[in-house]
């Protein structure tokens, strides 16, 4: 038995569906509606106490940490391997994930939790909105929730943020004018994470990500649009987000 | 050729060290200093893994050319390469328990552990120097965030926020590995693995800087754990390699406070 906690195939939540799909594995989709505070509910806060998604529960295993969980995917099924076999190029793959969870995607989750998540639950009734924030488990979490329900970020931090993924756009550049993908010959995990984290990067940094200035990044992003698994998790959105990967058709 | 540019045997310098004793590898040692020697990572530049080095001031291994960053990863590295003594257990489960762990336990106590550190023994010496003090290795990194590390032990008082919430951090991270710790001998399960050795460099020299969080009464398990840990050979030949006889107090500015999340 095999079930994915998971919203939008977006960040977290999109990494280990797409490598779920490149392993060819079947699994039970529960998807949580993360503007509906679903990921707090007392039902799912018995599966995961912090609160987060993803989760993924195998068998009697219950899963977290979105990148932990996709190498436990790739180890633990059968099909397409999706860690390079060479050590180096492996290290490789994992520093790259973490620069995307630790530096680069909270950059832009930060923009858009401003510029969507906010916007999206801002009109509710506020009685309503407070008693959901006090029943988020992590301090961290209820942080990130007030400042987009009440829009208390500082332009300091926004622009902070806008400064970051300019420069990783940058780096993200340079790395795939030297190697096809992120660790090396191969596509591997760190392609399939960073790409839940990039896909967008053409619609809400146009300026910055276009086939002008950064054309090895939007070949890499086309390449990975047009992968059948890529395909299959988009067919699994069900808001406005996933409609931003449409720009990378061809 | 295998050579490891490390500081003192503490946190993040003090994870490979051990995996290479634990594993009986030959190594060429570069003990570095920032301060006395800040330009030491030129040598590999350009390389962005190790110019946006997270873990800030973290070692560096150079295996026959292949320059590597990250204490966890590069542990990881070894343990794939040289053999015998695996240091993970088979199976994906394992696996997944050892890079999950590592990975929050990165997060939450990496920052936390780190600041709590530079606060209480580096920035009293560097005020005391001045700002002259850090000027080669401001020059020396291209990197914003890691000259922001620097620069931030100069400001004339402690961050009392920052430090508030490091301290909530670390007895978070106590608080979970005493829990794991209820239910196993070692954090991955029944043998001592990476998991353990990630999570022993980053915490034993709490019993030094936060005793009032971690001691016999708040965390009596975790604490028979770390000396199960420090009794180990190997993990007795990593820390001494210490130059000050003191690793424990041995900090330089490590990875940020998550900004977001
Ligand atoms: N480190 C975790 C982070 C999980 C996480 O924070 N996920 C976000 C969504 S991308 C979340 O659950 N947010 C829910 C909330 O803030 O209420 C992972 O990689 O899985």
């Amino acid at each position: 038995m095999l079930t994915l906690y998971h919203w939008e195939p977006n960040a977290n939540s999109g990494k280990p569906m797409l490598a779920l799909k490149e392993k060819g594995v079947a699994f039970e989709s529960h998807y949580l509606d993360l503007l509906n505070f679903d990921q707090h509910s007392p039902e799912y806060l018995k599966i995961n106490p912090n609160g987060t998604i993803p989760a993924l529960v195998h068998d009697d295993l219950l899963l977290i940490e979105s990148t932990a969980i996709m190498e436990y995917v790739d180890q633990a099924f059968d099909g397409p391997q999706l860690t390079p076999s060479d050590p180096y190029e492996r290290w490789r793959m994992r520093w790259w994930m973490k620069y995307f969870d630790y530096y680069f995607a909270p950059s832009l989750s930060m923009i858009g939790w401003s510029v969507f998540v906010g916007p999206s639950v801002r009109e509710r009734d506020p009685d309503e909105l407070r008693a959901k924030i006090d029943r988020i488990p992590m301090k961290e979490r209820r942080i990130a929730w007030q400042k987009a329900i009440y829009n208390t970020f500082s332009a300091e931090e926004l622009a902070e943020s806008g400064r970051r993924l300019d420069l990783g756009i940058l780096k993200i550049e340079a790395v795939l004018t030297r190697r096809p993908w992120l660790a090396g010959e191969t596509y591997s995990l760190a392609d399939a994470n960073a790409y839940n984290t990039a896909y967008a990067l053409p619609f809400s940094r146009p300026d910055s990500c276009n086939d002008e200035k950064t054309p090895h990044l939007m070949e890499w992003l086309r390449k990975i649009y047009e992968r059948p698994a890529t395909q299959s998790m988009a067919s699994m959105g069900r808001t406005t987000l996933v409609s931003r990967m449409a720009l990378l058709a061809r | 050729m295998l050579e490891l540019y490390h500081g003192e045997p503490n946190l993040f310098s003090l994870k490979p060290l051990i995996v290479l004793k634990e594993k009986n590898v030959e190594f060429v040692s570069h003990h570095v200093d920032p301060l006395k020697d800040a330009s030491y990572e030129n040598r590999f530049l350009p390389n962005d893994e190790v110019e946006m080095n997270m873990e800030g001031e973290g070692p560096i291994l150079v295996h026959d050319g292949r320059v590597m960053t990250d204490s966890f990863f590069m542990s990881i590295y070894l343990d794939d390469v040289f053999s015998p003594m695996s240091l993970r257990p088979a199976g994906a489960e394992a696996h997944w328990r050892i890079l999950a762990g590592a990975a929050g336990f990165g997060q939450l106590l990496g920052p936390a552990v780190s600041t709590l550190g530079v606060f209480r023994y580096l920035a009293p010496v560097l005020r005391k120097r001045g700002a002259d003090s850090i000027k080669a290795v401001l020059a020396a990194r291209g990197f914003q965030e890691r000259r922001e590390g620097w620069t931030a032990l100069l400001a004339p008082e402690d961050p009392a926020e920052l430090i508030e919430d490091s301290r909530r951090k670390v007895g978070l991270g106590i608080g979970k590995i005493e829990g794991i710790l209820a239910n196993s001998a070692w954090l991955a399960g029944d043998s001592y693995s990476l998991y353990d050795i990630d999570s022993f460099a980053l915490t034993h020299c709490l019993t030094s800087l936060t005793p009032d969080l971690l001691n016999q009464t708040t965390a009596p398990r975790m604490m028979n754990w770390l000396e199960r840990i420090r009794a180990r050979p190997a993990v007795q030949a990593a820390l001494a390699m210490s130059l000050t006889g003191k690793p424990e107090q041995a900090f330089l500015p490590g990875p940020e406070h998550s900004r977001w999340g």
